[in-house]
């Protein structure tokens, strides 16, 4: 290292710039600031874009989720429950659900109905909990379930019944949302991870256990942060129930937070649920293809078969509603606001959006902003580069006795040329690295600070100090080829 | 060594069109010590500037080593004078900040034979010192060092190519008279120990004396061109 500082270019660079160490300076600091800025501008511009692509996919684009019913999607729902209820009565005048009913024996008339009158004591007498069984009633079974599970190109299959519940443990409480689920439910949310303990088991599953498994938020308010109640018992509808784990986001993207029935939420197998609450229906399934692309093919295969299983009448409209993730992630947010509402604008009618088209919306989303990062960009490497300029200029100024001599020794004009130039780059250089710390560093405090994703790749590093690198060579040129033009007899002449 | 065959320069100042030089005919031999002495204007450092190939002429023809330099293109000019032609100025001309022996390696970085390695660039710089008695001060920089010294740091950085002619322009004219005769012994011991063709402008008389040859320049001609006393007398002279 030492001997390359030594070398003669190098060195005079060196002793250059060090002459008008101030205005070398804040040139380097204009150059550091554009190589930041684009750094900066490309690691959210790239956080932006895998965040909304991981939010889709983590939210599934290969997701379908039926729900009984068949109440459309608002853009401000208030209350799922209450929709739910309402849709759900009409369902069961559907003559197959009385036939159903009529067959089954009395005594175990399934509750899924909450306004039907029960001869026989319902879950909330027989549990001694005023609220259990409150839920929607639901058109969908197991079977249903079970034959989605046959269809070709379906991946993963899960059941779910959801209940507003109060968890208590010891005198703490806490109101929150039951889902009565599939084993195969963290398959299908591919954004979990447990932070203590496991999901449910099949057996347990099979043998409808008490055991839950607790959303992030619950587990905090119930047992405290960083605590792991895996083992605790808690009382649900006054059963006592066992925690097997606790699970949380796998993304930052999205943060567990109270009421977003996601971590704010327990999860028991559906069988429990089923047998506690004596229910026999679900209130959706929840189905993932095993390609995204085959989403809307399996829709229609999903609707088709839902109707021949139900008997429902060529006229006649489905007792269930079929919506894809796509629609939901947008709908039910997830997104970051600015981006939801970017793709938002773009698209009339949200449940109608495709794939293609939420593909095509995102990509017009991302051109944009790659258009305001290039706008913001060349600006400051503008500005940089007019500094360099006019410091290498003043450098030849300066130094116009020196090119004078160093011609009169022997130097050709594309030495004293590649001098300067030299020098403008190492300016600029020294400017794109510090530019690059300033601007990984800025990246991570975006991240930290905004919660935003910000991908800083080793291909946008280079890119960020070529860019500079190249800022150095153009804007050298000029002042460069100027000493390079200097008659030696002139220049030696100058004071 | 030199030939010139009726050098004329001309330069165009707005619509004037001054005469620098009407016509020089002259050849200075190998080994020889010119002096050149004539007043302000008199076209002695326009005709030096030729010499030096710093600069071409208007008209005639200029012959160095036998070949006709007066058209070469830039390139080249610059390659005769890296390789050729060694310079003294009279504000010495060297890098502040940067230490003797690093000014005088300065016209090495500039070979056409190759890159000189750095070890070889310090040996022959040392070299030079040594040639004008300098090497306890190779680490100085030019601020640290006194008139002399940095007038004997330009002539090494001279001498530093090995090259066959020397031209110096008024080289004494920044430095005091005891100093300004040490620095032209340098030159006439220069021209005794090594061959070296020496042209030397100057302003006075006693220093034009160290020549073995004295041209007088006067409004872009010459006016007299006559040989010296032997350089012995000239040194007794200085020495008075």
């Amino acid at each position: 290292m030492k001997k390359l500082l030594k070398h003669p270019v190098i060195d005079t660079a060196i002793k250059a710039l060090n002459r008008n160490r101030l205005q070398t300076g804040l040139t380097m600091l204009g150059i550091a600031v554009g190589v930041a800025t684009v750094l900066a501008m490309m690691a959210v511009g790239a956080g932006a874009q895998r965040s909304i692509e991981q939010q889709v996919r983590a939210a599934g684009l290969n997701q379908i989720t039926i729900r009984a019913g068949n109440w459309r999607p608002k853009l401000e729902e208030s209350d799922e429950a209450i929709a739910h209820q309402g849709d759900a009565r009409e369902s069961l005048r559907h003559p197959l659900e009385r036939l159903h009913d009529d067959v089954l024996p009395i005594a175990f008339h399934p509750e899924d109905d909450p306004m039907e009158k029960h001869d026989h004591p319902t879950a909330r007498q027989r549990l001694g909990d005023l609220e259990a069984g409150l839920g929607s009633a639901a058109t969908m079974t197991f079977d249903d379930a079970e034959a989605i599970r046959e269809m070709p190109g379906v991946q993963y299959v899960a059941g779910g019944i959801h209940e507003n519940v109060r968890v208590h443990f010891g005198e703490k409480r806490w109101f929150t949302r039951m889902h009565g689920t599939d084993v195969q439910m963290p398959s299908i949310k591919r954004a979990w991870t447990f932070t203590a303990g496991r999901f449910f088991t099949e057996r347990e599953q099979a043998n409808a256990d008490e055991v839950l498994v607790l959303g992030q938020v619950v587990a905090d308010r119930l047992f405290g942060a960083g605590t792991r109640p895996v083992g605790q018992k808690v009382t649900l509808w006054n059963q006592v129930f066992e925690i097997v784990g606790v699970m949380t986001s796998a993304t930052w993207v999205v943060q567990p937070a109270p009421g977003d029935d996601q971590f704010d939420a327990v999860y028991m197998p559906y069988t429990t649920t089923q047998r506690l609450l004596n229910l026999s229906k679900l209130n959706d399934i929840t189905v993932t293809a095993e390609s995204s692309g085959d989403i809307s093919r399996l829709s229609r295969e999903i609707t088709k078969l839902l109707r021949k299983r139900h008997g429902i009448g060529d006229n006649a409209p489905d007792d269930f509603t079929l919506i894809t993730q796509a629609t939901k992630a947008l709908t039910t947010g997830g997104l970051p606001p600015s981006v939801a509402r970017a793709v938002a604008s773009n698209v009339a009618e949200l449940e109608k959006v495709t794939l293609e088209q939420l593909a095509l919306t995102m990509e017009r989303a991302s051109r944009t902003m790659t258009w305001l990062l290039a706008a913001v960009a060349a600006v400051s490497l503008l500005v940089g580069g007019i500094g360099i300029m006019n410091i290498t200029l003043l450098s030849v100024t300066e130094r116009t006795r020196e090119i004078g001599l160093r011609m009169a020794v022997g130097a050709r004009g594309r030495d004293v040329m590649r001098q300067f130039l030299f020098e403008a780059v190492v300016i600029s250089a020294a400017g794109g690295l510090v530019g690059i710390i300033v601007g990984v560093l800025a990246s991570i405090g975006i991240a930290r600070m905004l919660q935003w994703s910000t991908v800083v790749s080793p291909m946008s590093v280079l890119l960020a100090f070529s860019v500079a690198a190249a800022v150095g060579i153009f804007f050298g040129w000029y002042p460069a080829r100027k000493a390079a033009r200097l008659d030696p007899i002139v220049a030696l002449r100058r004071e | 060594m030199i030939e010139v065959h009726d050098l004329a320069k001309e330069y165009h100042v707005g619509d004037h069109v001054v005469h620098a030089l009407k016509g020089v005919t002259m050849a200075v031999a190998a080994a020889e010590f010119v002096t050149i002495v004539g007043p302000s204007g008199s076209g002695k450092s326009t005709f030096m500037h030729i010499l030096g190939c710093l600069d071409r002429p208007s008209t005639g023809r200029y012959v160095l080593n036998g070949r006709d330099v007066s058209t070469l293109p830039a390139d080249e000019l610059a390659r005769v004078r890296n390789e050729t032609i060694g310079f003294v100025f009279q504000g010495f001309n060297l890098l502040a900040r940067t230490s003797a022996l690093e000014n005088v390696e300065l016209p090495l970085l500039y070979t056409r034979k190759g890159v000189v390695r750095a070890a070889e660039r310090r040996d022959r710089a040392m070299s030079a010192l040594e040639a004008v008695g300098l090497t306890d001060r190779a680490d100085h920089h030019p601020n640290q060092l006194s008139g002399g010294q940095q007038q004997r740091v330009a002539i090494a950085r001279a001498l530093v190519t090995q090259p066959s002619l020397l031209l110096a322009d008024e080289p004494t004219g920044n430095l005091d008279t005891a100093t300004s005769h040490e620095v032209m012994e340098i030159f006439a011991r220069l021209r005794s120990d090594r061959g070296i063709t020496i042209v030397v402008i100057t302003h006075e008389r006693d220093i034009a004396a160290y020549g073995t040859r004295t041209v007088d320049f006067r409004d872009g001609l010459v006016v007299s061109d006559k040989m010296n006393a032997p350089r012995e007398a000239a040194v007794g002279a200085g020495h008075r």
